[in-house]
């Protein structure tokens, strides 16, 4: 008994082996060593001997375009989260009923989701451009993607569009898993639609209001494609489509600055795990109670 | 979009009249949204069958027909390779994710070994870790190992995701021990129990996880951009296609028939298996 418990215990290493090793090595490693090049001077020149000190942290955190960034991410994020979910969530209850054709909606409202972002991206910048097929239809001439006032709005209409397939999926499994006799019972009351979704449906869904919040809402903060294809690695026009993410790369591989980019991403790390928490406390504790 | 009482219907038959108006007009909300959500992929499909002049156009029909963009873009821009090198890259990082997260998803469920719940907790908390803290570190020791713009060392960061591998682990824990205790009695081996008998099992599991992994890799573009930027024969579609619009901003022939490959081969993936992919997408609770 006791050399089968050893065997099982060997088999049992050495199947997680390749996986612990994957996983020690590019991620809890690089987690550790991007602390330690926020600390260093590596810029263009390579790697400087001796330490940096917080010259860097000092550099990010008084860098204007730093500030941009997070202004810009802050009010991207404002607004296209609560937009994604309820869309979201209205796809969902569309889909929800006892319809012809359902799985054929479903599919379609989820489509946009599974597509490549430069691909959507390029073909919505296609059809958005200033003589594109969007304004020839409402007859407007502004460039919706090319002007620093409407990109930031452009990205978020794009990606609440886009995001809106996978939140319905999520909406749908927690709208099946409602039992119906809530609804009968709402029925019997008489109770109107419109009301027994305020008052009975939309706070059954609160474990997926809050999953949701979480999920797209740490999805939003980590914007980088969309921000790249529209405005290119510096963000333009004028840092109007500048994020955390690309400045940290921008730092790295447009000023090669390793040590600054390493910084930004530590200083922004701990933002958003700091939001996490922040959530967890009020928004998470009413969840729990 | 007040709808919400369906299940609850038939206990109020005195509206039976106004539910059929209802149901009309949610047809026709949901048709709408439908071809809302379709027009620019059929204004795509159109513009990549137009000549460059008849691009700026605003008819739905090309004239004249031309399929010169596909050929251009396929040819002369090397979209071949592109997709040859997309399709190599999700392919072999599906197969690497399935056997090792499945093999290490198998041990963390079934198999007793000390420190099982440590380790496990060790993979679940690399989740936790962002790219943007990964990408100094990733791209200085794939350039010191010599595997910066190449697809070994793409693939080396990718073998298996922690998430595959808890996603793989809950799907073994619902399978009933009876079947690795037959096993057992026939002699197999802790391996030949995971290889012949559970693997083969879980094919629900490998169904959704191909299919999110390979819109996943498919789709990559934070990686390839920082990876294969240096070296156009590493190009992936994606990172290909938006570096063909920010060249030639206005070729939008080559650029739309270029979108259509970079989405094709996930939709036609999409339309296959849309039973695991719904389920799949639920379970893994992500979107690459």
């Amino acid at each position: 008994m006791r050399g089968a418990r050893l065997s099982e215990a060997g088999w049992g290493y050495g199947f997680v082996l390749v996986p612990i090793v994957v996983f020690g090595l590019f991620f809890i490693y690089p987690f550790i060593y991007a602390i330690y090049i926020s600390f260093l001077h590596w810029g263009i020149l390579g790697k400087q001997p001796g330490s940096s000190g917080t010259y860097n942290y000092a550099k990010v955190l008084h860098d204007p375009v730093f500030h941009t960034a997070l202004k810009n991410i802050a009010e991207y994020t404002i607004v296209v989260v609560p937009l994604e979910l309820a869309l979201g969530l209205s796809l969902a209850l569309l889909i929800n009923q006892k319809i012809r054709g359902r799985n054929f909606f479903r599919s379609a409202f989820y489509f946009p989701s599974i597509a490549s972002s430069v691909a959507i991206t390029t073909i919505i910048l296609f059809i958005f451009s200033a003589n594109g097929l969007f304004n020839h239809i409402f007859g407007f001439s502004t460039d919706w993607f090319g002007d620093g006032h409407t990109v930031l709005w452009g990205i978020v209409g794009l990606n609440a569009w886009t995001t809106s397939g996978t939140v319905m999926i999520f909406y749908l499994a927690a709208l099946q898993s409602i039992p119906t006799d809530v609804y009968e019972a709402a029925a019997l009351d008489g109770t109107r639609a419109w009301r027994t979704f305020w008052k009975i449906t939309f706070p059954l869904l609160r474990p997926a209001h809050f999953f949701c919040l979480v999920v797209f809402g740490i999805g939003a903060l980590k914007l980088f494609d969309q921000a790249y294809i529209i405005g290119g690695p510096s963000g333009g026009p004028n840092y109007a489509t500048m994020t955390p993410i690309l400045y940290i790369y921008n730092e790295a591989f447009g000023n090669y600055d390793f040590g600054v980019a390493a910084a930004a991403g530590v200083v922004y790390f701990v933002i958003i795990f700091g939001l996490t928490v922040v959530q967890r406390l009020t928004v998470g504790r009413q969840e729990a109670a | 979009m007040t709808a919400q009482t369906a299940d609850a219907e038939p206990y109020i038959p005195r509206r039976a009249r106004s539910d059929v108006a209802r149901r009309a007009l949610l047809y026709a909300l949901m048709a709408g949204i439908a071809a809302v959500f379709f027009v620019p992929f059929i204004w795509t499909v159109s513009t990549s069958f137009k000549t460059i002049p008849d691009s700026v156009n605003f008819t739905l029909i090309p004239h004249p027909w031309t399929t010169a963009a596909w050929h251009t873009i396929w040819r002369q821009y090397d979209f071949e390779l592109y997709f040859k090198n997309s399709f190599f890259l999700a392919a072999v990082i599906v197969a690497c994710n399935i056997f090792l997260g499945g093999l290490g998803g198998y041990a963390f469920a079934r198999l007793r070994f000390p420190g099982r719940d440590l380790l496990f907790l060790l993979v679940l908390g690399t989740i936790m870790v962002p790219d943007q803290l990964r990408l100094i570190p990733i791209y200085v020791m794939l350039t010191n190992w010599h595997l910066i713009e190449n697809f070994d060392g793409y693939i080396l960061i990718n073998l298996v995701t922690a998430t595959n591998l808890f996603f793989m682990r809950q799907y073994f824990l619902t399978i009933p021990r009876d079947f690795e205790e037959a096993a057992k009695l026939d002699g197999a081996g802790h391996f030949k129990t995971f290889w012949r008998v559970m693997l083969p099992l879980a094919l629900p599991a490998i169904g959704a996880l191909t299919i999110l992994q390979f819109q996943g890799t498919w789709n990559d573009f934070f990686w390839p951009v920082v990876l294969f930027s240096g070296n156009t024969s590493h190009y992936t579609v994606q990172l290909a296609l938006q570096n063909l619009h920010t060249e030639y901003t206005t070729l939008w022939p080559e650029i739309t028939a270029g979108s259509i490959i970079a989405i094709v081969p996930v939709l036609v993936v999409f339309l296959a298996f849309q039973r695991f992919f719904v389920s799949g997408a639920v379970t893994a609770g992500v979107k690459g």
